[in-house]
């Protein structure tokens, strides 16, 4: 569970894009003036401290001695990766730093110019040459982008002359040079480690930061995966753990539906098409349930969509998963049943084959042994020989099978829940996915973890139940 | 008994599984239509083209798709005139076009939004009809489904390559080794977990920019700097034992403790299985850039714990058989042992278990492109071809025939594996 836990988290901090900006995007002016910019950074930096990643990744970590212990605390995601580009060219930390700041000091000085129709023009490219300093680690490209500021600052003398420009320019050149000369690359293959203590993000993620009992001074930020806070959706920002509880219901709902139907159709299927071997019935109903097996369930659920729902073929079917739960239960069911149809057949029959097939093999394995024609020749009769004696015996494998049909069915889930858009929990990770919403796709994938351990633990359970040899007190 | 027949007594037992094999008659036919399908992947290029196979033009003879892979390679140049050129209206002299004249992504402005097989088409001739239609922007879906079923195997073979490869290893040495069978001087398991994370750093944490700038240049470059960083790392771990063999010596430091291999790959094992796989495909896949060798990397590295577990159980029963102690009796180290001895008596099954794994992949690898994850928009597969039956209802051509070829391929998979069985289990031996 931790482990899933981790594996999880290290996804999530790989994952591109930036979740702050993905927030903010509405509320953004395309900073040109100067108490924009700074507004902007301001609201930035809020957001930043507000979603706790302004922290540091994970407990501790190994890294470069080169890397500094503050690199975490820059705050777009593209001008930290351009400064660890440019830590792994040049190693030299605080040159670096003292370069990032001038940039960050022009760029300011840049905007405070007053725009008029002279200088509009070189103003523009001046401005373009620092965005492009920002994220811009190739020496020949950063050359280039600060002659170009600089030759714009030349052609339009009111900006040279203003407040100091040309001062920061040259701070920043000379930053430049002292990085790209005072090199340190060395400290690259210095290993260092680092501890950061409880205040992490993954603490705050899995654990959560408020205090266990009491709701210590107000300011923490969250509850923790383990207490059921999931973090709120960059979406919509509604709390991840609502928007995935109204979807887990409809997964589950049909998952057992699904896999209670499989076993109370697999298990007579298997026992009669073992007790018929060989005979006509038996071929038909074992290579039927072959093709069955290998049918690609999203295939045939793109079929029934394409040739049973409407369209331009027959509209048996409703197109899209819209049940009408407002009458009453019986009008509910009827309206849930006609929507599910569908649905839940796709859902079934793969895993009916397989556990048909497997206590088909069962089934002919356990009625060759001895105990079976002890009992035929003692006259019982073939019903009870079948059902009681044969039966039990062979049912133990196919409940163990619970543990991979359970987590099959959910896994299955989001394919099928696209396709007929079952508004459950696959289709939710789905569309997660698609727009990088990333709270909601990790706390999906822990949700289905736990599903599927849930699943082998009633395995396990029902396993002692069927088969009275096996228990689970210690053996000493 | 006639003589034939006792000569096909005394062949070994890969003879004898081949017997077996070919009394199933559904797993030979199963066999064949797989090595048909590997043709068509092989030979794609040959088959659905948009460059002529033999042409002749402005007097010079040219066999332009044979000439690509040499361009690809960097071996050759087109010549200035062929540059850029629509090969379909070129005046040619004299040519031969491939069978599907079109690439799958050839877009046929004339007949896109989705025009069926039997609609009609406004083509040259014939010879230019797209015999399976086509999709929204016109791109010929018979060759998509050629080329699709390169990118299928290439799936289905790769990915299952990692998983077999990291199965037996793992497998291997948690059923020969079991918990009590692999002991180590303490200073060497120090050593060796120490060294692991400083042979990481160096060669992978430094190099890590060395090595997406390759990935951006090109293949070979990535692989020729995967290959620095594996040597690197080989060389670190090298060192690590060297200078453990010296302090082992000492008397404190060289104490012999047991290593419970078994114990933690069966923790892995179950670890490795808990997690739900096509959710963490997914994960990952939508978090990374989309490529090809991503998506058989991931689907590799979650799904060896099957042949890990057939190899465990194999090789817990034949390390006790008399012909592996006889092997220790003649003083042969454990590492010679195992590989030479054991392990190749446990492969067997592990045929079973790949031949199903192949069509695991292909189906996931089918799913995810069905999702539009993790395959480039400019990779045509079956699964993606398929996605596009959800867009235009009536395009039943889309809805029918990439789902028809997964089936196929999975189910020929299948059969095979069941034949396998058959033949492999000595339960049936007559």
């Amino acid at each position: 569970m931790l482990i899933i836990s981790l594996i999880t988290f290290l996804i999530s901090t790989t994952a591109p894009g930036d979740p702050v900006e993905q927030m903010l995007t509405s509320q953004t002016g395309d900073g040109s003036s100067s108490a924009n910019l700074q507004a902007n950074e301001e609201s930035y930096l809020e957001k930043r401290k507000e979603l706790g990643l302004d922290l540091p990744i994970f407990y501790f970590s190994i890294g470069q001695k080169s890397i500094p212990d503050t690199l975490h605390r820059i705050p777009k995601p593209a001008f930290r990766k351009n400064l660890s580009r440019l830590i792994n060219d040049y190693g030299n930390w605080p040159q670096i730093s003292d370069y990032y700041h001038n940039i960050k000091k022009l760029q300011l000085k840049l905007a405070s110019v007053q725009r008029d129709s002279a200088n509009a023009t070189p103003l523009i490219q001046a401005n373009d040459g620092v965005k492009a300093l920002y994220i811009e680690p190739n020496p020949d490209k950063m050359d280039f982008n600060l002659e170009k500021i600089s030759k714009a600052i030349v052609a339009a003398p009111s900006i040279g002359g203003n407040s100091g420009i040309g001062q920061e320019l040259a701070a920043l050149k000379s930053s430049y040079n002292e990085m790209t000369s005072k090199t340190s690359t060395w400290k690259n293959y210095v290993p260092s480690f680092k501890f950061y203590g409880l205040d992490n993000q993954y603490h705050r993620w899995f654990f959560g930061d408020k205090p266990l009992f009491s709701n210590g001074d107000g300011n923490w930020a969250s509850k923790g995966f383990l207490r059921g806070d999931f973090g709120i959706s960059y979406k919509d920002q509604r709390p991840v753990s609502s928007v995935l509880f109204s979807a887990v219901r409809w997964t589950f709902m049909i998952s057992i539906i699904s896999i209670l139907l499989t076993y109370l159709i697999a298990i007579p299927l298997g026992v009669f098409s073992a007790k018929n071997k060989g005979k006509l019935s038996d071929g038909i109903i074992t290579s039927f349930l072959f093709i069955m097996y290998s049918l690609p369930s999203f295939w045939i659920a793109i079929l029934a969509v394409v040739f049973l729902c409407g369209g331009d073929y027959l509209g048996w079917f409703p197109p899209f998963f819209n049940p009408d739960l407002s009458g009453g239960f019986f009008s509910d069911f009827k309206s849930l049943a006609y929507n599910l149809i569908l649905p839940l057949f796709c859902w079934t029959y793969g895993s009916l084959a397989f556990l048909s097939r497997q206590m088909r093999g069962g089934m002919l394995s356990v009625l060759g042994q001895d105990y079976i024609r002890t009992a035929k020749s003692k006259g019982l009769p073939d019903s009870k020989i079948t059902w009681k004696h044969a039966m039990r015996n062979s049912l133990l494998p196919i409940i163990t099978l619970f543990a991979s049909v359970f987590p099959l069915a959910i896994s299955g889930a989001i394919v099928l829940e696209v396709i007929f858009s079952i508004p459950g929990m696959g289709k939710v990770g789905y569309e997660a996915v698609v727009s990088r919403n990333y709270p909601i796709v990790f706390a999906v994938m822990m949700f289905s973890a736990i599903l599927t351990l849930i699943g082998y633990l009633v395995a396990d359970i029902l396993y002692a139940v069927v088969d009275p040899r096996i228990s689970y007190n210690s053996k000493k | 008994m006639g003589r034939e027949e006792i000569k096909e007594l005394d062949q070994g037992y890969w003879a004898y599984v081949k017997r077996q094999f070919k009394k199933n008659k559904r797993a030979v036919f199963s066999l064949c239509v797989v090595g048909f399908l590997a043709l068509i992947a092989l030979f794609a290029d040959f088959i659905a083209n948009e460059k002529p196979l033999v042409m002749k033009y402005q007097g010079s003879t040219y066999f332009p798709v044979l000439k690509q892979y040499g361009v690809d390679l960097g071996i050759t140049k087109w010549p200035k005139e062929l540059q850029n050129v629509s090969w379909k209206n070129l005046e040619y002299d004299f040519v031969i076009f491939p069978p599907i004249p079109y690439l799958p992504k050839n877009q046929d402005m004339k007949n896109a939004q989705f025009t069926g097989p039997f609609d009609e088409q406004r083509v040259k001739s014939k010879r230019w009809h797209h015999w399976l239609g086509t999709d929204d922007i016109g791109r010929d879906v018979l060759s998509g489904m050629i080329h699709g079923t390169r990118i299928a195997f290439l799936v289905g073979l790769l990915s299952m390559g990692i998983s077999s490869f990291i199965g037996i290893i793992l497998g291997s040495m948690a059923g020969y080794f079991g918990d009590n069978g692999l002991e180590m001087s303490r200073i060497r398991v120090a050593m060796n977990v120490l060294f692991f994370f400083v042979a990481i750093f160096y060669a992978f944490t430094t190099r890590s920019y060395q090595i997406s700038d390759a990935i951006g240049n090109s293949v070979i470059s990535f692989f020729g700097q995967l290959l620095i960083c594996l040597m690197i790392f080989l060389a670190i771990m090298l060192l690590a034992n060297l200078l453990s063999f010296a302090l082992e010596k000492i008397p404190i430091l060289g104490k012999k403790m047991n290593l419970p291999i078994d114990l933690a790959i069966s923790r892995l094992i179950e670890v490795v299985v808990s997690i739900p796989r096509l959710f963490l495909i997914i994960a990952v896949v939508a978090v990374a850039k989309p490529s090809l060798v991503l998506v058989m990397t991931v689907i590799g590295l979650t799904s060896w714990t099957g042949i890990a577990r057939l190899i465990r159980a194999e090789l817990l029963r034949i390390r006790n058989l008399e012909y592996v102690e006889a092997a220790h009796a003649l003083g042969f180290s454990s590492l010679r042992t195992m590989v030479k001895h054991a392990v190749p008596n446990a492969l067997s099954p592990v045929l079973i278990s790949i031949s199903f794994g192949i069509a695991a992949a292909i189906l996931i690898e089918a799913t995810l492109s069905f999702l539009g994850l993790g395959v480039p928009a400019d990779v045509i597969t079956w699964g993606g071809l398929l996605n596009k039956a959800r867009e235009a209802h009536d395009a039943w051509w889309l809805a029918i025939v990439p789902g028809f070829a997964i089936f196929l391929t999975v189910t020929m998979f299948n059969l095979i594996g069941e034949g396998l069985t058959d033949a492999l289990d000595p339960r049936l031996r007559k």
